[in-house]
């Protein structure tokens, strides 16, 4: 890929269609982003045989100082959309922006030809200061070979705070505002618990004050106990700091603790997207009212009824025609099966009160088409023990 | 098959169970001094975080305990027979056959050189002298019971060939092939998909109320353990802190540890600004505090705390390894008891006998 450095100024408009006009608060604007990764194969292993799509058009924008919350179910592709954000992986098209700087702008197959943009070497190391990344494996994610110092400093050194001396306060401040022990700046990873190291993680993406912060499955890694102190330091430090968070987990109930608002992606596409009190109190795509339905809640007098969800997610290699979630619709059945579903790829359109679904028939999720989903799909195997 | 036995019968009884491991760093007690007991065609919930011996628990019950490991004391009795000096053809017997274990990753339980069809008749033929076709049979039969569809060709599938969901479906059938009256699942769900999560919590719902087995459930998840359980066992530091009804434990919690878990996960529905947090860490197992194992975490720390607590009654069926008083507030003892008054204490509080 050749880069083209482009100055600020000189970056082409978002393309008509794409999320609106940008608002003066929105901090990270995402349009339209794909990620396919290819599946080589062939005779020798070198011709492409088809593509996993991993983030397959996604449009989103977050706005300074919230937290967006991002759901879905192992393979969805909510790390991925993370990782291209951060552009940490090259994304195949699509266009992020960044505080008014453009990351990359790629155009779409099939659309007008024109140049892809990238931000140049000098520019994205300016924006990297100003977006970090929290990762889910506090084991994998720090080298073991360096200290709490070097790992947590060197950020910093990178952007060039070369002064030794500067660079330990830095650090040390840093973990004093995770909650971690001054004293600790010698110590090597291996000797911290799991929610130490994640604390550590969090103090390396702080270093460089940056603005937004991409945490991807934080605490899903930790213990219980462990896990509700990581998630009051990540609310004590947004606040504190101003940050912003991408947060993305698979746990509803963390990404409800945490975010302002919530996306819930589905093979690579975004289905819902809405304020978390509104997505979790009503929420209006199919997928999402199951995902819901389906989390066991801790309290033994409310065992409630779910929507189960028959067979397995496809393949992301090549998912369904049509509505990816049509395969597995409860709605779909409900309403006899139309065919648009299985032909016609819905858009996440706007329901009103900022939340928006992509599903063709979102009106008629109602509380008696949940109730009577719930009660006809009840799996019992057929007896012959 | 189990009916006719009092609900008051335990069909498992684990009682004073120790299993230590001999490592290079020093003696590790996993599990140190267990009591559980799990009625017949009831759920009993094990919780607690890593490392608190749950899984060592189900693992000496299954009597797979390998070295450095060791069962140092205890009795394990199921239906009437003691399986830790039961001999080790009559174990093999009895293990997949009354007693079957399901595990957490079911990639690394299931062979990846056999098909799916030929583990379970495996089992099934080695529990009953059936032919060999008959066996196949049953295999196929029993992945049809777990809702996979097309058993017949699933039966001729390697494990690599199957979904996450659908292989733990494999290791249910397996673990179900011989109808045991005790199944073992050690974190069922863990590696699984909220929505596939459903699917199995529900499958096993089914099957325990068709075939009346008893489930010992061994997970970290509280949303997993209220849902599934009748009975529930809160571990901490290889020992039982809390036993009780599964109401009692989430309502009425005694133990500080059982009641921080309960306070410190975030509910959906009940968005609160902050949440509850135990302090501190796990302790090591190879340095652990004197007296109470949860005293360095614990809010509401006394000097007794430095003496054991014994496990003890609060209310009947409830059972607590705490110093506070049954109704929380502060034991009746002097502010600062001696070791001695602390030791007299622990003998004249009940001690439970769960």
């Amino acid at each position: 890929m050749t880069e083209i450095r482009t100055p600020n100024t000189l970056t082409p408009p978002p393309p008509a269609g794409a999320a609106g006009i940008a608002e003066a608060d929105t901090l990270v604007r995402v349009d339209n982003l794909v990620k396919h990764f290819e599946i080589r194969g062939g005779m020798l292993g070198v011709s492409t045989i088809g593509a996993v799509k991993a983030v397959d058009g996604v449009s989103l924008s977050v706005k300074r100082g919230e937290a967006l919350g991002l759901v879905g179910e192992s393979g969805c592709g909510k790390t991925t959309l993370g990782k291209v954000i951060l552009r940490l992986l090259p994304a195949t098209s699509g266009r992020v922006e960044m505080d008014g700087q453009v990351l990359f702008d790629i155009p779409a197959k099939g659309e007008k030809q024109r140049p892809a943009v990238y931000a140049g070497k000098e520019a994205m190391k300016k924006v990297r200061q100003n977006m970090q990344v929290v990762f889910q494996d506090p084991y994998a994610s720090l080298n073991p070979r360096m200290s709490v110092g070097e790992l947590v400093g060197e950020g910093p050194l990178v952007h060039g705070m070369t002064d030794k001396k500067e660079r330990e306060a830095l650090v040390r401040d840093m973990l004093s505002r995770v909650g971690l022990n001054q004293s600790h700046i010698h110590r090597y990873p291996h000797e911290f618990s799991g929610g130490q190291r994640q604390r550590i993680g969090i103090a390396r993406a702080l270093a460089l004050h940056p603005d937004f912060i991409v945490c991807d499955e934080p605490v899903s890694a930790l213990d219980v106990s462990i896990q509700s102190q990581v998630l009051n330091l990540l609310n004590d430090l947004q606040a504190e700091m101003g940050l912003t968070y991408l947060f993305i987990a698979h746990n509803l109930a963390v990404v409800e603790h945490i975010s302002d608002r919530v996306g819930v992606m589905y093979l690579g596409k975004l289905v819902e997207l809405a304020n978390v009190d509104d997505i979790y109190a009503n929420p209006r795509h199919p997928y999402s009212v199951a995902l819901l339905s389906a989390v066991p809640e801790p309290d033994p007098h409310r065992r409630k009824k779910r929507i189960i969800l028959k067979g397995d997610i496809p393949s992301p290699a090549n998912p369904p025609s049509g509505c990816r979630f049509h395969t597995r619709c409860w709605l779909r059945e409900q309403l006899g099966r139309p065919e648009r579903c299985a032909t016609e790829e819905p858009e996440l359109r706007d329901l009103g009160a900022g939340q928006q679904s992509a599903c063709h028939f979102a009106e008629e999720i109602s509380s008696a088409a949940v109730e009577s989903a719930v009660t006809t799909s009840a799996p019992v195997p057929t007896s012959t023990i | 098959m189990t009916q006719t036995r009092g609900d008051k019968e335990a069909l498992l009884e684990v009682t004073d169970l120790r299993t230590h491991f001999a490592t290079a760093d020093g003696l590790v007690k996993a599990v140190d001094g267990v009591s559980l007991r799990i009625r017949p065609g009831k759920t009993l919930g094990v919780v607690g975080e890593s490392g608190c011996g749950k899984s060592i628990t189900a693992l000496s019950i299954m009597r797979l305990i390998e070295r450095p490991g060791r069962i140092v004391s205890g009795t394990i009795k199921f239906d009437g027979q003691d399986l830790i000096n039961l001999p080790d053809d009559e174990m093999r017997d009895l293990r997949g056959n009354q007693i079957s274990m399901i595990f957490q990753e079911p990639m690394t339980s299931l062979n990846p050189v056999y098909t799916c069809g030929d583990q379970i008749a495996e089992t099934v033929a080695r529990h009953s002298n059936v032919s060999r076709k008959a066996a196949m049979d049953r295999a196929v039969d029993m992945l049809s019971q777990v809702g996979i569809p097309d058993p017949k060709r699933r039966a001729t599938e390697h494990p690599h060939q199957l979904s996450g969901g659908m292989r733990q479906r494999v290791m249910i059938a397996m673990a179900l092939s011989t109808n045991p009256e005790l199944l073992i699942a050690d974190e069922p769900t863990t590696a699984l998909d909220v929505t596939i999560q459903a699917q199995i919590l529900e499958l096993m719902k089914a099957l325990r109320e068709r075939n009346g087995m008893a489930i010992m459930l061994i997970t970290h998840d509280l949303g997993v353990v209220a849902e599934m359980s009748d009975d529930v066992s809160v571990m901490y530091a290889g020992k039982v802190v809390e036993a009780s009804d599964v109401i009692t434990v989430f309502d009425k919690a005694h133990h500080p540890y059982s009641r921080g878990l309960l306070a410190s996960i975030p509910r959906m529905g009940h968005r609160q600004e902050r949440l509850e947090v135990i302090n501190g860490v796990v302790p090591n197992p190879l340095n652990l505090p004197s007296g109470c194992l949860f005293k360095r975490r614990c809010p509401y720390a006394m000097p007794i705390c430095d003496t054991k607590p014994p496990l003890r009654e609060i209310t009947p069926g409830h059972v607590s390894r705490c110093w506070l008083a049954p109704d929380g507030g502060k034991p009746e003892l002097g502010e600062a008891p001696s070791a001695a008054e602390a030791e007299a204490a622990a003998n004249t509080l009940t001690v439970a006998n769960p």
